[in-house]
């Protein structure tokens, strides 16, 4: 119970600790899930994630998505993984005015529910049954447009303003070191590159609201991060990962998988 | 035009497939395999058989009271469990029957077989899941309507851990060793049944198969509860079922061959299995009935 506990805090600390760069969904530890003699596995997962893109203007993104999650592999070699899901879209004071002569009806861009698909893969070389590495490589990219309006005033004069985000993908490379306690328990951590790009897109100029000026494509600045986890088997073949990536921005997540 | 809409509404009705149960293993219709008539013998004097009130009508009970009591009662309990059934439609029945079997060589089995060769076995089990999978509402409702409350909260286990552990139902991992929550293989007529309607006399549907009275009418319920009923157009829950029924056959091919090769008479020998079946899904509460006890293969 006592080296839980110390795997809690252990966790706890690096996900708190101070980092660089975004994020971009978990990676799971470097030993894949699947049974020895390789085999499926399936899960859920929520996923909290923060990433900020630069282009002239700053902007921080902010996403809550769930997924499921098909995987085929074996544990001591490599596994692919392709998860699907639903994701909604923030952007931390897209409306925002920076001018006193306009005024907006709302501060954020948001929008909910739209779809997802990453695909990884990794492979994985223990060093004994207590030690082992892996390489990892995870792209997301979304099927469909996210969009928001945002009506104000310039002048006196009304206006409306509808602001589409495209083609909003990731992709992250890293590896991963492991270390296998009592019970199963699988502890990770590991460096990470992450780069990120949308097209932002309004339907108008407004003046004052800085992403309404023309088509912008926004960047990831910052693509090294750190990620840690934890990875807990469950009873009946079910396993419960816990893991947290920073970059610029703290994103964490949980995932129930079970193995074929 | 005309032509061609025989062959679909031809399909349209085999997509109802079996009449009686949504697991297509449990069907009697020449489409699916029915039971051999001498292991359905065997299961007739089975220690499953409860001693509820027959739910058929059965030989009239013996009047000879054995003195220790005894013998009296394993006649009784057998003659229940021999499943005879009132057949008045006889004629009908075996021209139905005789319609069933060429639709089965003719249209189903050669279609089933060109898609079995085209589809790989794992992909058609997958399939055969998703179906079973959203049958769920069928098979929770009747496990409630029997009191059967472990069995729903087995059903609402099972169905939780297939749709998102399972891809949506495409795996079956409820059905796991490690989980093993088995499927609940109820319906209406069963549930008609279990509140001591009988089955009333044997019937033989174009297409649907065989069946009673009391289970044409369970079919009623089972339509409200199968999602595939809702969908729109009309002709899509058609396609999904007919879909279904044709994925299902696939996986079965040569179980009916078999059991008419076994019979004598194969008509004899399908209305008996089924009453048989019915008879020992109404008295079982819960869980699935084995296919193999009726002779069909064990998948």
């Amino acid at each position: 119970m006592k080296s839980l506990e110390v795997i809690v805090i252990i966790v706890f600390i690096i996900l708190i600790a101070p980092g660089r760069a975004a994020a971009g969904g978990p990676f799971g530890p470097p030993q894949p899930i699947a049974k020895e003699a390789g085999g499926i596995h399936t899960g859920i997962g929520y996923w909290f994630h923060e990433d900020k893109y630069k282009n002239g203007t700053e902007l921080v993104t902010r996403q809550n998505q769930v997924y499921s999650e098909l995987g085929y592999g074996s544990r001591n070699g490599w596994e692919i993984t392709v998860r699907v899901g639903m994701s909604d879209l923030k952007l931390i004071d897209a409306f925002s005015s920076s001018t006193a002569s306009t005024a907006t009806s709302k501060k954020d861009f948001e929008e909910h529910g739209k779809f997802f698909s990453t695909v990884g893969a990794k492979g994985f070389y223990p060093f004994n049954k207590t030690f082992g590495m892996g390489a990892f490589i995870q792209g997301t990219y979304y099927f469909s447009d996210f969009t928001d309006a945002v009506s104000g005033t310039r002048n006196g004069a009304p206006f409306s303003v509808e602001l589409r985000v495209k083609n909003l993908w990731d992709v992250n490379f890293g590896m991963g070191f492991q270390a296998t306690l009592p019970y199963g328990i699988k502890m990770y951590i590991g460096p990470y590159v992450h780069y990120s790009e949308l097209k932002v897109s309004p339907s108008a100029d407004a003046a004052g609201v800085a992403l309404t000026s023309g088509e912008t494509t926004m960047k990831t600045q910052t693509g090294f991060g750190g990620f840690s986890g934890i990875e807990v088997p469950l009873a009946k073949g079910f396993h419960l990962n816990l893991e947290g990536q920073y970059t610029e921005r703290l994103s964490v997540g949980a995932a129930v998988l079970y193995v074929y | 035009m005309k032509a061609f809409s025989f062959p679909v509404l031809l399909f349209v009705f085999l997509a109802a497939g079996c009449a009686h149960s949504p697991d297509p293993a449990a069907s009697f219709a020449p489409p699916v395999a029915p039971p051999q008539a001498e292991q359905v013998l065997a299961v007739s004097d089975s220690e499953q058989i409860s001693p509820k009130p027959p739910e058929m009508p059965v030989k009239s009970e013996t009047k000879n009271v054995d003195e220790y009591g005894d013998i009296e009662v394993l006649e009784k309990v057998s003659e229940e469990a021999k499943g005879e059934i009132a057949d008045p439609l006889e004629p009908f029945n075996r021209a139905m029957y005789h319609f069933n079997d060429k639709l089965y060589f003719w249209v189903l089995k050669p279609v089933a077989q060109g898609y079995g060769k085209v589809v790989p076995e794992a992909a058609r089990v997958g399939v055969s899941n998703f179906f079973v999978n959203l049958a769920f509402p069928l098979r929770f409702i009747n496990c409630l309507l029997q009191a059967n409350f472990r069995g729903a909260v087995e059903e609402l286990g099972r169905f939780t851990i297939n749709t998102i552990w399972g891809v949506g139902g495409f795996l079956d991992p409820a059905s796991s060793k490690d989980i093993n929550l088995s499927k609940q293989d109820e319906d209406f007529g069963q549930t008609l049944g279990a509140y001591g309607i009988g089955q009333g006399f044997y019937i033989n549907w174009p297409i649907f198969g065989p069946s009673s009275p009391r289970d044409t009418v369970g079919l009623v319920g089972d339509a409200f509860l199968t999602p595939s009923t809702y969908l729109s157009p009309w002709y899509a829950g058609a396609g999904a079922r007919v879909y279904d029924r044709v994925n299902d056959t696939s996986l079965k091919v040569g179980d009916y061959e078999s059991l008419k090769e076994a019979a004598i008479d194969p008509y004899v020998a399908i209305r008996d299995a089924y009453v048989q079946y019915r008879l020992k899904k109404v008295n079982r509460k819960g869980g699935n009935t084995p296919a193999e006890d009726f002779g069909l293969p064990k998948k």
